[in-house]
């Protein structure tokens, strides 16, 4: 395998992602401190089921949720969609590392089991992308509740999948060039800088929404729901 | 004038919406991915595929709007491209108002199907709360709303009928099971247990009392039950009103403590018990340090304790449990209404899904006060009907007053050939009362004078265009006493009422030639009739907005078919009680 010598763009482009990362770091810290500027709440009644939970089991089951498709009717039973979620979500995850590992670690990425991982995840939320993109354009309800920013988003990650595809065959050296890194990691810079102001940092907000839902429901006695 | 008064409205809307903003709330403002996993989670959804709108969160949506627009970056700068807006005219808040009244019975079952955890109900009721702020709420809320903040509780019942109800349901216990000691205190300090109930057993459903009082007295409880503060019931959860919640709930507290009860037990009622048990302290702003409990619970004790026996062999009928949607879902009750169920029955089958994961009665939110939604109410009950029809069971029994009347609607709607109980009532028919520690004292015997026939004397007006059921009616008011005359249409009804000035009109509404909508404006504006009290008895209770939204005084009564033979001598007997009362005052 080459040894990584970037080109003065790649390299700019490398540094720009890098700030684009810092910048969104800076925005994230905004919005949290936004979100922690509204008041907070507290239950003053008396425990629900002090017996068998509380608060705290509460919001640590409402934290694993996401993690526990049988707790849940709606991904217990669309449990297809549960899957082409976490697999769009891994695709993400992979996505950012290889743009981050591209500059940092390059050979890490080079290694045949990563590479097929990687490459693996993006295909499949790239397909998964797609298919979202049909599914909120195709169905009416997901047409009545969409905005411009929620059939962007889409848009652009699943651009973002094909491109990272595209990227980490280059790492590997299946493509040749500079441009497709390039296109990517210039697309990655504009996917973090637009993040913290669309839908798509709703991750951010996750762990609050579900413990704070968490709480409640533990201190009412309700999660860990019962099941029949 | 109308866009001075709708700029208005829309800044008091925002004004209000600045101080409703929590985290909790933002949060569930500003995580909705628009994934639409909470879709078929809704019982409306299931029932209207036809509608999209019926989608939780396009109903959440509306307020994320205006968040988004007041306080969303990307909202405040490109509001098109995140969907942010702001109603602009009093038909818009009409559109909002239809959304979070008719659209939603804030069940709470798409907030558990979210990934995320938004929190979809809660952001109804505070878009309902923003609308009822503005007065933009259906009648039913407003009227409802109006008695429990004038009245002190949501039907408007007057203490005197309250406490004419705690007597007779206390006679008829006591001749029951003979024991002077089974009268039903009133305001009695220092007591055990302070018992609070729903004011629809007060006005509707008095038997529940009894039976409750029937348990406590088995139980040996020292028990009483308060004059004032009783209506464990709140309009507030439904309305999204939280003053009114905060006042309704401080009103129990405040006569619990100033009874100095230890416990303050809540009658079987979902919204009441999550409202006065869960909601209250928070919408008082009172920490609680005092206990409070669901009868379902003190029941169940008694049970475990030996306090009461029973034999669940008495019922003889297949029984299924609907969990109410703010018992199992909002407070975490799911278990013990069932251990208890199954001590009282023998045949006890579970509806599919069930729990926390069960669906609405249809009832919910306060959708019974709001006639105007009654028709999409009762399609959406479709899937609750499919429940309790796989089960076969013939009594479904809930812990919830609210579902009482929900399930009993959808019952009669989908002609469903069952009844539906709540544990109370299983619990005070299965008592063995023989081996209760109160009657191993020796029995008191008590003379109770025989009672006079409830409408003795009475002539009363009976106007319904089929035959059958006014001959029904003439038989029930007989047998109570009462004088009957006959009317099949609006016109004879009208002529009948200017010849005879009966005491009282049972009224159907819907009849051949003039209808009873008709003829009831038409009595009450003629000074000869207008004062001749009117209960409606109607297969149609979605009339109810139309009778009462008339420019005359409302009709006394309002009862749906098919009615009970108790159900309407009761009802009677007490418009008639009501009445006395306000000559005399």
């Amino acid at each position: 395998m080459p040894a990584h010598e970037p080109s003065a763009l790649l390299h700019a482009t490398e540094i720009v992602h890098w700030i684009a990362l810092g910048v969104m770091a800076a925005v994230y810290t905004m919005r949290i401190r936004w979100l922690l500027s509204f008041r907070a709440t507290r239950d003053r009644q008396a425990p629900g089921n002090p017996a068998r939970t509380n608060a705290k089991r509460g919001a640590l089951y409402s934290l694993a949720n996401v993690m526990m498709p049988w707790a849940m009717e709606s991904t217990r039973k669309g449990f297809l969609f549960y899957l082409t979620f976490v697999l769009f979500h891994l695709g993400v995850v992979a996505g950012i590392a290889l743009a981050f590992l591209s500059t940092l670690a390059r050979p890490f990425l080079q290694i045949p089991a990563v590479a097929a991982v990687t490459i693996g995840l993006l295909v499949a939320a790239f397909a998964i992308g797609l298919y979202r993109m049909v599914r909120r354009v195709a169905r009416p309800v997901m047409r009545l509740i969409s905005t411009p920013d929620d059939y962007f988003s889409v848009t652009m990650l699943t651009c973002w999948f094909f491109l990272g595809i595209l990227a980490e065959l280059n790492v590997i050296g299946r493509l040749p060039g500079e441009g497709v890194m390039v296109a990517y990691l210039l697309l990655t810079s504009f996917f973090l800088l637009y993040v913290p102001f669309s839908k798509i940092s709703h991750y951010l907000y996750y762990p609050f929404t579900r413990t704070w839902l968490g709480r409640t429901m533990g201190h009412r006695g309700t999660f860990p729901l019962v099941k029949g | 004038m109308s866009s001075n008064e709708t700029t208005y409205k829309i800044q008091v809307l925002r004004e209000l919406l600045a101080k409703k903003l929590t985290r909790p709330v933002v949060g569930s403002l500003v995580s909705c991915v628009h994934c639409g996993m909470c879709n078929d989670a809704c019982h409306y959804v299931m029932t209207h595929p036809d509608d999209p709108k019926m989608t939780p969160s396009y109903k959440a949506d509306q307020l994320r709007k205006l968040f988004k627009y007041n306080y969303d970056w990307t909202g405040k700068a490109f509001p098109w491209w995140v969907g942010a807006k702001e109603p602009l005219s009093d038909a818009d808040l009409d559109v909002l108002k239809d959304i979070a009244f008719g659209t939603c019975t804030n069940c709470r079952r798409c907030t558990l199907n979210c990934p995320m955890g938004v929190d979809t109900a809660t952001l109804n009721r505070l878009m309902r709360g923003l609308l009822s702020s503005v007065g933009v709420m259906p009648e039913g809320v407003r009227v409802v709303s109006k008695d429990q903040w004038e009245i002190g509780n949501q039907m408007g019942v007057l203490k005197e009928d309250y406490l004419d109800t705690i007597e007779w349901m206390s006679d008829e216990l006591v001749n029951e099971v003979g024991d002077p000691n089974a009268r039903i205190q009133i305001d009695k300090p220092g007591c055990d247990v302070i018992y609070t109930i729903n004011p629809r057993e007060a006005k509707y459903d008095p038997r529940t009392i009894a039976a409750a009082a029937k348990v406590f007295w088995a139980a040996g409880e020292s028990w009483t039950m308060p004059s004032e503060g009783w209506d464990q019931t709140n309009f507030g959860l439904f309305s999204g009103d939280d003053q009114l919640g905060g006042a309704a709930a401080r009103r129990v507290y405040e006569k619990m403590k100033g009874l100095d009860a230890k416990l303050l037990v809540i009658s079987e009622c979902g919204h009441g018990y999550r409202s006065t048990r869960c909601e209250g302290p928070n919408w008082a702003g009172i920490d609680q340090d005092w206990n409070m409990e669901s009868s379902v619970f003190t029941m169940l004790r008694y049970l475990k304790e030996g306090r009461i026996k029973v034999d669940p062999t008495k019922l003889g009928k297949r029984v299924t449990y609907h969990d109410s949607c703010n018992l199992a879902r909002s407070c975490g009750i799911t278990e013990e209404p069932r251990e208890l169920l199954r001590a009282v029955t023998t045949d006890f089958v579970e509806m599919t899904p069930n729990r926390a994961e069960n669906y609405c009665c249809t009832g919910g939110g306060g959708a019974m006060s709001m006639s105007e939604y009654t028709p999409r109410r009762l399609r959406s009950a479709k899937v609750k009907a499919d429940q309790i029809t796989a089960t076969g069971a013939k009594v479904v029994v809930t812990s919830c007053h609210n579902c009482v009347d929900g399930l009993s609607d959808l019952i009669k709607h989908y002609k469903l050939g069952c009844e539906v109980k709540q544990l109370v009532d299983l619990v005070a028919d299965a008592l063995v009362i023989e081996e209760c520690a109160v009657m191993k004292k020796p029995k008191v015997v008590v003379e109770m004078p025989k009672p006079a026939l409830p409408l003795h004397g009475r002539r009363i007006l009976v106007v319904d265009d089929e035959p059958d059921v006014r001959t029904f009616l003439r038989t029930v008011l007989e047998d109570a006493g009462a004088e009957v005359s006959e009317a099949a249409d609006g016109d004879q009804a009208i002529a009948a009422a200017r010849a005879s000035k009966p005491d009282m009109i049972t009224l159907d509404l819907s009849m051949q030639g003039k209808d009873g909508i008709e003829a009831f404006a038409e009595l009450r504006s003629d000074p000869g009739t207008r004062d001749i009290p009117v209960c409606v008895v109607t297969g149609h209770p979605e009339f109810r907005g139309v009778i009462y939204s008339r420019a005359v005084p409302p009709p006394e009564g309002y009862m749906d078919k098919p009615v009970r033979d108790e159900e309407l001598v009761d009802n009677l007997r007490r418009i008639f009680e009501l009445r006395n009362h306000k000559v005399h005052a």
